[in-house]
């Protein structure tokens, strides 16, 4: 939707004696709407809350009564950045209800598939929506005005990652290939070599990439975070695999589905996730943490070379652990489109069953859990989706507690800039959660 | 050679009037149009790469101005991404970047459309859930035919 106004949507910082308010209508870059309001008294950080408006449950409510086959196409409407994470979860829900476990070649079809995703949101991350915050830019035009070959690179990358949803997924957008067991139609040899050239492409703008946002200057900010990440039986985590946490947890999808516990909050529809009551974080920087040891050489050796150690406990250096999620994926695609061979038939059959199945992914911006009941003929009794923004989302208001606190010597206008930028560093997917961000801070 | 024409239609179906623009390009798409490059999308930066150098890119999204719903305004876009007359440099959008800082930032890289037309058709309600309001589904059809003509015009 568009919206014809009369004015930019910028912060309007206003001072009232000794209470200071910064608003901001809507909060730029950031997927979604929604609104933060920080309240600092006597030079303390009071209460930061992110508010999210919108029936965040409404695809759940939508998909029971449906049948489980049409559960990827209805929630991969969730997101236009991420569709297929929400249809491979979907899958992976309903495969696990009837006691089916696609692999082989369907498996490493729908992880070229998820390639092409992470390449393209992460491409659209860095490039349009993050890095401008560290270059002093206004916004993905402005970088493009004063660094034209970067942007470029960006787009590349972007249009590689499209290209791999297209081939796979039949369109980039909301692709319509993918079914529960498989895929509709199994793209040609000729058709998936054809991605390596670009792959190849991709891989070299990937690592230019990594050189390019590791000089950026970034914060002295660590968060005490506790990370929370799937880890598979091998390689770097992408469409299947364990619940793992760095504070020991590890558990199926499913028991982790019984420990994560959403409430409601009087300032948000959308709801907030705790992990055994403590807020907890899921991304890139959580799934480097707990599976760095799984990049492939080219991709740690890039991670070294952009001064990452094993662990990056800086929320804005998660642009770089972003880039170096771009080498990952792209050297990965680039692998499986040289393997592949075509699943035949492309989809393994999955006759309906009563039960319960549990599904996660990792889609670009963390983790994204599906659980489905189904009845005896396959239709969905009850669903459950927990998106990462809203499983990162107190953890994002303690990031920005942090920044305010470290930060309040700087002017509004700065310190609303920095609270906007610490928003973003999480790339929150606020539209999948709800909708559209404002700002508003109150000094006293 | 003839002229290369990009069409998308912006929006979510699952957001009642937000589906005005996929549903004009659902319908260009099954009809005799002859453009390939017809589609729905939910994110306007995928216009990025998509309409890269053609000669006319038609972009239909819902819009809302305090206009009567279904109302339907053609706003052909100049060099820099505004309106003619200037109170489109407020042209904003819930879908991220939106296809007005899409368009800018193609110019930026040398890609852009050479001409750009935004068919806007005026919804009334945007929340959660299936179906267009009443005036919003006439206005599809309506909105479509205009969509065809332009096409055919530069041709």
């Amino acid at each position: 939707m568009l919206v014809l106004r009369h004015f930019e949507q910028r912060a309007k910082p206003m001072t009232h004696g000794n209470s200071r308010v910064i608003s901001v209508d809507g909060l730029a870059r950031v997927e979604g709407e929604g609104s933060l309001h920080v309240h600092v008294a006597d030079g303390v950080v009071t209460d930061v809350a992110l508010s999210i408006f919108e029936p965040p449950r409404f695809f759940e409510a939508l998909l029971i009564g449906r049948s489980y086959l049409e559960a990827p196409d209805i929630t991969s409407r969730i997101c236009g950045i991420c569709p297929v994470a929400y249809q491979l979860s979907a899958c992976a829900a309903t495969e696990d209800a009837c006691g089916v476990s696609p692999d082989g070649r369907v498996a490493a079809l729908r992880r070229l598939l998820y390639c092409g995703e992470w390449i393209q949101s992460h491409a659209l991350h860095v490039y349009l929506l993050h890095a401008p915050d560290f270059l002093g830019c206004a916004d993905a035009v402005e970088l493009a005005q004063r660094d034209r070959a970067a942007v470029e690179r960006g787009l590349r990358l972007k249009r590689t990652g499209n290209l791999i949803m297209e081939t796979v997924g039949g369109r980039a957008i909301h692709p319509v290939n993918v079914r529960v067991g498989g895929f509709y139609r199994a793209p040609s040899i000729e058709e998936i070599r054809a991605l390596a050239e670009p792959l190849r492409r991709a891989r070299d703008d990937a690592l230019a990439t990594l050189e390019w946002v590791a000089a950026f200057d970034f914060p002295t900010v660590e968060g005490d975070y506790r990370f929370v990440a799937l880890r598979a039986m091998e390689g770097y985590p992408i469409e299947s695999g364990r619940v793992v946490s760095s504070s020991g947890l590890d558990v199926t999808p499913g028991e982790f589905d019984g420990l994560v516990i959403e409430t409601h909050v009087a300032h948000s529809t959308a709801l907030q996730a705790r992990l055994d009551g403590e807020p907890y974080l899921t991304g890139p920087l959580a799934r480097y943490a707990l599976n760095a040891d799984r990049l492939p050489s080219i991709a740690r050796e890039a991670a070294r070379a952009g001064g990452l150690g094993d662990v990056c406990r800086n929320p804005f250096q998660s642009i770089v652990v972003r880039a170096v999620e771009l080498v990952f994926a792209c050297d990965e695609a680039l692998r499986l489109v040289t393997a592949y061979e075509p699943p035949v038939p492309p989809a393994w059959e999955v006759p309906p069953l009563e039960g319960t199945g549990f599904g996660a992914t990792e889609a670009p911006r963390g983790l994204l859990l599906h659980r489905f009941v189904l009845a005896h003929d396959g239709t969905i009794v009850s669903a459950r989706i927990v998106p990462p923004t809203s499983q990162n989302q107190l953890t994002i208001e303690a990031d920005l507690k942090r920044v305010v606190e470290s930060s309040l010597d700087l002017s509004d206008a700065e310190l609303t800039s920095l609270c906007e930028q610490a928003v973003r560093n999480h790339d929150p997917c606020i539209s999948c959660a709800a909708h559209f961000l404002d700002l508003s801070m109150e000094r006293q | 050679m003839s002229a290369r024409i990009v069409i998308a239609g912006i929006g979510s179906e699952y957001r009642r009037d937000d589906g005005a623009g996929p549903a004009v390009a659902e319908r260009l798409a099954a009809s005799s149009l002859g453009v390939g490059d017809v589609g729905p999308l939910g994110e306007p930066l995928d216009l990025l790469g998509r309409w890269d150098d053609a000669d006319l890119a038609i972009i239909v999204d819902a819009v809302r101005s305090g206009a009567a719903p279904g109302t339907i305004e053609l706003l052909d876009l100049n060099d820099d991404g505004t309106r003619p007359g200037g109170i489109a440099s407020a042209l904003t959008s819930t879908h991220g970047i939106g296809a007005i800082g899409a368009l800018r930032i193609a110019r930026a890289v040398g890609h852009a459309p050479r001409r750009v037309v935004v068919v806007a058709i005026e919804g009334a309600e945007f929340g959660a859930g299936i179906g267009l309001s009443p005036a919003v589904a006439r206005a599809v059809d309506i909105a479509t035919a205009r969509v065809i003509q332009l096409v055919e015009a530069s041709r």
